[in-house]
């Protein structure tokens, strides 16, 4: 390791993860290595392991064969994929700051950097899994998982959506295994029929008297309309608007194209702006425009 | 002066610049386009307040505090790890 390579590093972090960084890597001055400790790990699995089992609670399998898959628990799982690819260097050069950081330390700098955001990623969770015991457990979850490849997280990077990442393949890999069954089922058909819908009300809008009206649904009808739109709408949007992460963020995120980032905030954007806007019908406020609605003015939306 | 020739015009292409906009993800030539289109066209301008209204609102209906024990069961949890040493 040189010191150019050192400066280089810090001078010319990669692209995206830096970006709205809570911390500098002033903050972190300590020698860095850029060595992933394989030795060191390998002990790590089996005291996960064992964990799990001691707390013999219910329901931990992504974890647990997470842990069981032993060093896999960093590298083919999400940490490595966050701290390496962004950076366009292929890993194993990972910043570890193995030298003058002890685990207590680690463990300090975990709990003062990463907790804070437990209320939020408790608020994603609550989007993506279907009651609050699910969304605990995937809060729980990610933040183990979080707290086992923490000597791989790059400091003066984005920690918040480092969280968020390992939070949605949590979920992914969590609910692939316990239910079994798809995200969400038949997108394209759900989409399709929401596309359809929205199609009706966008092109004619919503007028101010109703714009008054929405902003005076209950939190509880947004959540509904969040919820009945499909996942990765629903994600793209609450990272948005919720969490203002920048596409880039999001596309590394979700793990997909800035382009499917943009398309699925546009459409997810469109089938809530419907939901809400038949909410507040139902609660008997009408939309102006909904009797005129501009005919064909858009050929996007009428495809199957 | 408006170049936008009714709602046809300003449907999607121009939706789609309204939550760039939001976004934040305009460049600043664009910002300014876009700016000055919302100050000339009232249609696009109700589309940006509604749509300034729902992200509102989301953000609002969505930000919970997590149970209270949460926290401590996962410092629980990360007690019983041990962490890679140097």
């Amino acid at each position: 390791m040189s010191l150019v390579k050192d400066d280089v590093n810090l001078l010319s972090p990669p692209q995206g993860w830096e970006a709205r960084a809570g911390t500098s890597p002033a903050a972190y001055p300590g020698k860095r290595k850029v060595t992933v400790d394989l030795t060191a790990m390998s002990t790590l699995d089996p005291a996960v392991t064992a964990m799990y089992e001691a707390a013999g609670n219910d329901a931990t399998p992504a974890s647990l064969a997470a842990a069981e898959a032993g060093p896999s628990i960093t590298h083919v799982e999400d940490p490595e994929a966050i701290a390496g690819d962004e950076a366009g260097q292929p890993s194993p050069e990972t910043e570890v700051d193995v030298e003058s950081e002890s685990a207590e330390e680690r463990r300090l700098r975990f709990e003062r950097d990463a907790m804070q955001y437990v209320d939020q990623l408790y608020s994603a969770a609550m989007r993506m899994a279907r009651n609050p015991a699910d969304a605990e457990d995937l809060v729980q979850e990610a933040y183990t998982k979080a707290f086992s490849a923490f000597h791989q997280y790059k400091p003066g990077t984005n920690l918040k959506a480092w969280l968020y990442r390992i939070l949605t393949n949590t979920y992914i890999n969590l609910y692939r295994k316990r239910q079994r069954e798809p995200l969400q089922s038949n997108t394209d058909t759900i989409e399709d029929w929401q596309l359809a819908r929205a199609g009706s009300h966008t092109s004619t809008g919503l007028r101010s008297a109703e714009v008054e009206a929405l902003d005076h649904l209950p939190d509880s009808d947004v959540k509904r309309a969040l919820q009945a739109i499909p996942e990765e709408f629903r994600l793209a949007v609450y990272f948005a608007d919720v969490e203002g992460f920048a596409y880039k963020e999001i596309s590394d995120i979700m793990n997909t194209p800035i382009g499917t980032v943009m398309s699925r905030l546009h459409r997810g954007r469109k089938m809530l702006r419907d939901m809400l806007a038949d909410y507040a019908a139902e609660r008997g406020f009408k939309a102006a425009g909904e009797s005129t609605p501009a005919p064909g003015s858009d050929t996007q939306e009428n495809r199957k | 002066m408006s170049d936008c020739q009714g709602l046809g015009d300003c449907d999607d292409a121009r939706m789609e610049r309204i939550y760039e906009y939001l976004d934040g993800a305009l460049t600043r030539d664009d910002v300014a386009e876009i700016k000055h289109h919302l100050d000339d066209c009232p249609e696009c301008l109700e589309q940006y307040d509604l749509e300034c209204v729902i992200r509102n609102m989301v953000k609002r209906s969505c930000t919970e505090s997590a149970p209270e024990n949460l926290k401590n069961a996962i410092l629980d949890r990360i007690h019983g790890i041990r962490p890679v040493d140097a």
